[in-house]
């Protein structure tokens, strides 16, 4: 059970009213959900290429969505999200997803990384949009956390990119499966 | 802060009528004090005066659309007052129309009015379903207040709970012999989504009241065995006939301490389960080197 001796942020300032709570809930279930996703993504890639020597790449960007997932962990608290049931199926999908890729080469790792960071930022920039278009003034704190996870994911795209993740066989229908997967994943989260 | 109080809106709306609603001449007569709200305010803290505009309704919830101006009161609000009204009567008349009509005259409408609600009673439980957990809500508000504040300990999970739902429960004893009525309506099919609703944010706000801050599955379960704990413990209290209901206390106490030990003995097993396979392995590899000193031999 929770309550330790931490600072419990129950009635927090974090959390204001009048937002939209259906919009807002969605948002956060799901980029919560993302960001779980990446993280065991990322865990699977370096179970296998930990020791390679794309190890410490792969390294440095699974930190950084460390980072983001803590923040969600914060925001979902803060705005008391429920999290998306499906958190422990995409716990092994995540991770097979990663270990696969990473099965099939230090490029394929890179492919998938690059599938899965285009579709997030994608996915961030339709937030963006939905916030400004519903109140950017309301919801400055939360549009200033998704750009900057926006562009974090954006690096790690073009990192994928430098890696020569497109020259991976079959890269184009990787990257097209991996990105139905992903579409399915965030449809889901958002509902379930 | 984040309060969620959920209200539940009569289901038909019938457009009442001038008959129905001579509402700009009784409210403002009528201070709005129903009998079941009284039971809280024994409780000490929070030194807010409660804003009671004699001349208009009050709204019962935070984050209500906005009060409209003195005189109109929308016909959702009228349903409100007069099902608040109508609590009163439920000990006597159980949950049904008479209870309503008797409501109704109390704010001196028509009886009529009461034909503007379901004849199972549907909406007024519901009402009063949705006004107990506002009423939680704001007592385990301003419980957190005091903690904060440091005017008071902060109480270990289990006793919290506990706590939180006998005070939930009780605010059934006035009428608990109508209640085995009021759960067999929420039973229907046309008032399940609105009752489990109810009934999730409810148990939702305990658990944050309670400091959880789990973003894993850990959140499902913890408001499942919550929802488990707090149904058995209604059944059994509508059989108590214990002074006081203590054996009630004693089985929710009972309950919530199973529960504790229930996540204990989850992780407990998964720790045994692990020394057990390390034991295994330890042992195969041993009678393996056993067998290849044989073998060199």
């Amino acid at each position: 059970p929770a309550g330790g001796a931490a600072p419990r942020p129950c009635s927090t300032q974090a959390a204001p009213q009048g937002i939209n709570k259906p919009v807002i809930d969605r948002i956060i279930r799901v980029d919560h959900a993302g960001e779980y996703g990446a993280n065991r993504i990322y865990a699977g890639q370096m179970a296998v290429l930990g020791r390679s020597s794309v190890g410490p790449v792969i390294q440095q960007m699974w930190n950084q969505e460390k980072v983001h997932l803590k923040k969600f962990n914060e925001l979902m608290v803060a705005y008391r999200v429920r999290p998306t049931v499906l958190l422990p199926f995409w716990n092994v999908a995540g991770f097979v997803l990663g270990a696969g890729s990473a099965l099939l080469g230090k490029k394929g790792a890179m492919a998938c990384t690059v599938a899965v960071e285009e579709s997030i930022s994608d996915h961030y920039n339709n937030q963006i949009r939905t916030l400004m278009e519903e109140d950017p003034e309301k919801y400055k704190e939360l549009l200033q956390v998704i750009k900057q996870f926006r562009d974090d994911e954006r690096e790690h795209h073009d990192i994928g990119i430098e890696h020569d993740a497109e020259a991976t066989p079959a890269y184009s229908v990787l990257k097209t499966a991996i990105q139905l997967g992903c579409k399915a994943a965030i449809f889901l989260s958002e509902r379930i | 802060s984040v309060v969620r109080c959920q209200h539940y809106p009569p289901v038909r709306a019938l457009q009442a009528s001038a008959v129905l609603r001579r509402v700009s001449d009784e409210h403002k007569k009528e201070p709005f004090t129903p009998s079941s709200q009284q039971q809280f305010d024994t409780h000490p803290a929070g030194h807010q005066p409660e804003q009671e505009p004699p001349q208009g309704p009050r709204p019962s919830y935070t984050g209500q659309g906005g009060q409209e101006s003195e005189d109109y009161e929308s016909e959702e609000q009228l349903q409100r007052r007069i099902l608040t009204a109508a609590l009163e009567f439920v000990p006597e008349h159980g949950w049904t129309t008479e209870a309503i009509a008797e409501g109704a005259k109390t704010l001196g409408l028509s009886v009529a009015a009461a034909g503007m609600f379901h004849s199972d009673g549907s909406e007024l439980i519901l009402h009063f379903v949705s006004e107990c957990n506002a009423k939680l809500s704001e007592l385990l508000e301003k419980e957190q207040k005091l903690v904060q504040l440091g005017e008071a300990e902060k109480k270990p999970t289990d006793e919290f709970l506990r706590d939180a739902v006998e005070a939930r429960l009780r605010m059934l004893i006035p009428y608990i012999e109508k209640w085995p009525q009021a759960l067999s309506v929420l039973l229907l099919p046309r008032n399940i989504p609105s009752g489990l609703s109810l009934l999730t944010s409810m148990i939702d706000d305990i658990w944050h009241y309670a400091g959880d801050q789990s973003t894993d599955f850990n959140w499902y379960t913890r408001r499942a065995v919550l929802t488990g704990i707090y149904n058995t413990t209604e059944l059994v209290m509508l059989q108590d006939s214990s002074p006081d209901f203590e054996d009630t206390w004693r089985f929710l106490e009972n309950r919530v301490a199973d529960a504790m030990n229930m996540s204990s003995t989850a992780s407990q097993v998964q720790s045994t389960g692990e020394a057990v396979v390390q034991g295994l392995m330890g042992a195969a590899v041993t009678i393996r080197n056993l067998a290849g000193l044989n073998q060199r031999r």
